[in-house]
């Protein structure tokens, strides 16, 4: 019987905040064979190829409201996933942004241009947040010809997508 | 590049052959001339400026690349030899050229094989993410094999093939064959991909799915009727006409959809002042209004059948080829300038993509453009033949200002000097873009 630490991130996540670092944290103080219970305000689909990649399965169910529970047990045999909008496997150790960005009022394509900027300034492996309207999908290729690394989703709502920068060691 | 730059190629061949009055309104809707006429337009100018389109937009419709980027280069070849084929094929029944008309057949063939691979590239594309604009592809890809099917089977009946069943389909049912290629290949996948580039641009809340979902099940059955019941019409000998007639409800109820819909992009934005693309994109919506309008009029005093010329020809140029106009426009400037300024972005100024174009001078050709294909349309609903080759004439005149602004844009001739090329960026090439 595998028991769980539980996890709640809708706090955070209602007043703005970044919960990513939190449930790295929290991962981090896991005794082995431990799992990881999470409250989430949405379906946290990214995290799922993260925490597979770390050898965790997933079991998410619907709470009330919109509102998700889900269970990332360890897996005996770990199996390797490709993550759909993340482009390194490991982001266990991913520091606090160092800037964060609100990019959802900006004319198209200046996100784009303010997160490369940005992201040249960082230190190697710093990172940085940003807001956006819309998935950025003509950023991701720039992002890869730069050796950065990254980690994005949508909100509950589907209004805001939250991008997470890392820039190479 | 390389597809926008052949659609425009048979963009203005079809213009030079309308100046030069070769096929409707100068001959007769069914002659071969004007089968001529209407191929380069629908499959050498839209078609492929579609298909050109698509190959960039489904993989960001999606956020997964192209199931095959290389299948689009000789995609275009075999396009390009079908079209070509089919056209001497015509040319041949209309005794312009020796009556080869195994020619046709193998047009068919060959276009067969090239929108079978963009159907199979951007259908295996498009089908991973099914979500809002893309299963407006989806269905376009649908109607698309549906009208090619159609095609094929005229080509063969043509050469003397199929038999008794092929001279059937072949006398009632090209109007099937108009409105799968028109109806639902070009306008469901125009107003899909409208749906995101107008959002995308003015900085509009997404239309909500439940309501774009109903304006495409109004649209997929109004083709699927058409198609689907057309067949079964054509089967049973009792003529097309309950058949189209529901068909054309349901087609004026997505447009009517369409248009609730557009409303709502267009109050939700969060960008007062528009672009060039979308205000000209505006004149298409207005030209597909006044479409619907003029189809309701004509079908209400009975003259439809007589004019279906110019009802098709302001669907066709006002709708169809002022929407594409307006946003290869825009997409040229976007890519041109991913191409030639992503790579040093944050690293030194760059332009921005506004810097890339010149809207003031754009908009005069694209008012020209306009205005002839109104003026155009009222020619042929007057019948005056030679009037409406000066309004093609004037058409060309638009369309060869358009084409030179997209040039400059590809050749970054309106970016200041001092911004052109910063370290590390080099000029694109006119036809093929990088990756």
């Amino acid at each position: 019987m595998t028991d769980y630490i539980d996890v709640d991130v809708r706090p955070i996540l209602r007043a703005g905040g970044e919960p990513f670092s939190l449930i790295m944290a929290a991962l981090d103080r896991l005794e082995p064979g431990q799992g990881l219970r999470l409250y989430a305000p949405f379906k946290p689909v990214p995290l799922f190829a993260v925490m597979a990649d770390k050898g965790f399965a997933h079991s998410a169910q619907a709470l009330d409201a919109g509102e998700w529970e889900v269970l990332f047990t360890p897996a005996v045999t770990a199996t390797k996933q490709s993550a759909p909008a993340c482009s390194t496997p490991d982001f266990g150790d991913w520091p606090e942004p160092v800037v964060r960005l609100d990019n959802r009022d900006l004319d198209p394509p200046e996100p784009m241009v303010r997160i490369l900027a940005a992201a040249e300034k960082l230190g190697p492996g710093e990172t940085l947040s940003a807001l956006l309207r819309r998935e950025p999908v003509f950023l991701f290729p720039q992002l890869e010809k730069r050796g950065y690394h990254w980690l994005g989703g949508f909100s509950p709502d589907g209004a805001t997508y939250e991008l997470t920068v890392r820039a190479p060691l | 590049m390389s597809y926008f730059a052949m659609a425009l190629a048979w963009l203005f061949v079809a213009l030079a052959l309308m100046v030069a009055g070769l096929g409707f309104p100068a001959a007769h809707l069914a002659s071969p001339d004007t089968l001529v006429l209407v191929h380069v337009v629908c499959i050498g100018w839209l078609s492929v400026a579609m298909c050109g389109a698509l190959f960039q937009f489904v993989p960001v419709l999606v956020a997964k690349p192209l199931f095959s980027e290389r299948w689009a280069l000789p995609a275009l070849g075999l396009l390009t030899a079908g079209l070509a084929s089919l056209l001497a094929g015509f040319l041949g029944l209309g005794g312009r050229l020796p009556a080869w008309l195994w020619l046709l057949p193998l047009g068919a063939v060959l276009l067969v094989g090239g929108f079978g691979l963009v159907v199979v590239d951007l259908g295996l594309t498009a089908w991973l993410r099914p979500v809002g604009p893309a299963r407006f592809v989806l269905v376009g890809l649908a109607s698309l094999c549906a009208t090619v099917a159609f095609g094929a089977m005229f080509a063969f009946t043509h050469a003397g093939w199929p038999g008794s069943i092929g001279e059937t389909i072949l006398t009632s049912g090209v109007p099937l064959h108009a409105i799968a290629g028109l109806g639902g290949w070009l306008t469901l996948t125009a107003m899909g991909v409208s749906y995101r580039l107008l959002s995308m641009f003015m900085l509009s809340p997404d239309v909500e799915d439940r309501k774009s979902s109903m304006t495409l099940a109004a649209g997929a059955l109004a083709v699927a009727v058409a198609v689907i019941g057309g067949i079964v019409a054509i089967w049973l000998v009792s003529g097309l006409n309950v058949v189209l007639s529901i068909a054309a409800v349901l087609g004026l109820a997505t447009a009517a959809l369409y248009g609730r819909d557009l409303i709502g992009i267009f109050s939700g934005r969060k960008r007062r002042q528009l672009e060039l693309n979308t205000r000209m994109a505006v004149l298409s919506f207005a030209s597909l209004a006044a479409a619907g309008l003029l189809g309701v009029v004509l079908v209400l005093t009975g003259a439809f059948a007589a004019h279906v010329g110019a009802f098709t020809f302001l669907a066709v140029f006002g709708w169809l080829s002022g929407l594409v106009l307006a946003k290869l426009y825009k997409i040229v400037a976007f890519l041109t300038w991913l191409e030639t300024y992503g790579p040093v972005m944050g690293r030194a100024p760059t332009p921005r993509v506004q810097d890339l174009v010149a809207e003031a001078r754009a908009s005069k050709w694209f008012v020209i453009y306009y205005v002839a294909v109104w003026f155009g349309t009222l020619t042929l609903v007057a019948g005056q033949a030679s009037l409406f080759r000066a309004a093609a004439a004037m058409m060309t005149v638009g369309l060869a200002g358009i084409v030179r602004e997209v040039i400059r844009t590809r050749r970054l001739a309106d970016v200041a000097r001092s911004l052109r090329f910063p370290d590390g960026a080099c000029a694109p090439h006119l036809l093929f873009a990088r990756a």
